[in-house]
């Protein structure tokens, strides 16, 4: 070998390979004991439920396409509902830089129709919307899974939903204007309402049935 | 000195490299991928037009902050002795990384930033390998030092684009922008470097050297396996399992 600029050290070759292979070994049970629990969730030791560092990666939402779960009996134009059929009409208050989640409970392949628009807005810029589901009841531990539907700034959207899993699905609202501004929001189809201060309807909007 | 008269230097050697390695361990997976995120990553989105001083910073920062890329360095200089050398090896580490750096951008190459990411992490495994003598004392020959520095700069410098590719930068300006990013890591390293060699030079003075310089390196290579391992299981989940 011609001299090289760079040195180094001699290690008899057992030694080399057992150092090499314990790096190996230590960097593999760093990577089952942290890496794999906390940033991808996935434990297959039990080290990240024992010690809580699941919840890291759970905490971060993934998001799913939001498409229709497929009818039983194929492409059928009709489809039957799981839940009961209701109809309600839902007043939501926002005051000035106020913002909420008004979101109702869905089977699989349940539908609805909706129609809002906000009252007392300034400016149709001021007012921003995120309807979204998301699963929901979710084992602890258990990364939540988020189907985006419509993000957008405006007072007023109709439309319909067939959910895609069991979850809750809804609205986030925020009211970017400086005065206090209401939500009217009417809804039938096949769904059930979060009864209020539970989680889709953690501020506690209680709705008038119609 | 006084104060050490009673505490051996090899326990604060020890100690050093203990912190660097809990710090590798413990604080280090949060930022694991070690991408440009937050109000950087929103600030490259939405910037159109030339932003010298600004991407000169972020490619700086993304250096000074690159433990991945600190690791290859700590292991490329941890056995040169002369600053003619350590010059001459960061000189190829840097024409490696710009050319696949610029390139890599300009022409938009596309590499899955995962792979890349476990190369550069191999990358690291390689040279703490070489520092032990391994392939010397288990395969007979010495690959070219010089060529391994210059082709692992190359992965680390497509490393760098697949980050700034992630952002979508503007077209507009986008030349003087990769450039100045370019600079910015250099400055970044040359940072980075001085601290580097700074603490492995005083270290080198102490008797604990010698005694430690296997097991920093066999560390070296604990990191860079915990990296290739992180990242192949980001590639084969796609981020998730």
């Amino acid at each position: 070998m011609t001299m090289d600029t760079s040195a180094s050290i001699n290690v008899a070759p057992r030694r080399l390979i057992a150092l090499t292979l314990g790096a190996a070994i230590v960097a593999t049970a760093i990577t089952f004991l942290f890496f794999l629990p906390a940033e991808y969730g996935y434990d297959p030791t039990g080290f990240g439920q024992l010690t809580g560092l699941n919840k890291i990666a759970a905490a971060e939402p993934v998001t799913v396409a939001a498409v229709a779960p497929a009818a039983a009996g194929g492409g059928s134009a009709a489809r039957a509902a799981v839940s009961a059929y209701r109809s309600d009409m839902i007043d939501i208050p926002l005051p000035p830089d106020g913002e909420l989640e008004y979101k109702v409970q869905m089977k699989p392949g349940d539908s609805l129709v909706y129609s809002w628009d906000v009252e007392g807005f300034e400016n149709p810029d001021w007012f921003y919307y995120d309807f979204h589901g998301e699963t929901w009841p979710r084992p602890e531990g258990e990364k939540a899974k988020i189907a985006e539907y419509e993000q957008k700034t405006g007072v007023k959207s109709s439309g319909s939903l067939i959910a895609p899993f069991e979850g809750v699905h809804g609205w986030y609202l925020q009211n970017q204007g400086g005065k206090p501004v209401t939500v009217h929001l009417k809804m039938s189809g096949f769904y059930t309402l979060v009864p209020p201060g539970e989680y889709g309807n953690l501020d506690g909007i209680q709705a008038g049935t119609k | 000195m006084g104060s050490m008269k009673h505490t051996p230097r090899r326990f604060w050697a020890g100690f050093c490299w203990l912190l660097l390695f809990v710090a590798l361990v413990v604080l280090a997976p949060t930022a694991w991928a070690h991408g440009i995120g937050g109000k950087d990553a929103a600030f490259v989105a939405a910037s159109t037009g030339p932003q010298i001083l600004p991407f000169m910073y972020l490619g700086a920062k993304h250096m000074v902050t690159g433990y991945d890329h600190l690791l290859f360095i700590l292991g490329v200089v941890f056995f040169l002795y002369r600053l003619r050398h350590v010059a001459l090896y960061v000189t190829m580490f840097s024409i490696g990384h710009s050319i696949t750096l610029l390139a890599g951008v300009l022409f938009g190459l596309n590499v899955n930033s995962f792979l890349v990411d476990a190369l550069i992490g191999l990358s690291v495994v390689y040279k703490a390998f070489d520092n032990l003598g391994g392939f010397q004392s288990l395969f007979g020959f010495q690959p070219n030092t010089k060529a391994a520095v210059l082709g692992f700069g190359l992965v680390h410098g497509f490393g760098l684009a697949t980050k700034l590719q992630a952002l979508r930068m503007s077209p507009d300006g986008l030349l003087a922008n990769m450039i100045s990013f370019n600079v910015g890591v250099e400055i970044g390293q040359l940072l980075a470097l001085s601290v580097i060699l700074a603490l492995i030079i005083a270290w080198r003075k102490t008797p604990s050297f010698t005694r430690n310089a296997v097991l920093a390196n066999v560390l070296i290579m604990v990191g860079g396996f915990a990296l290739i391992e992180y990242q192949l299981a980001g590639y084969f989940t796609n981020g998730r399992f």
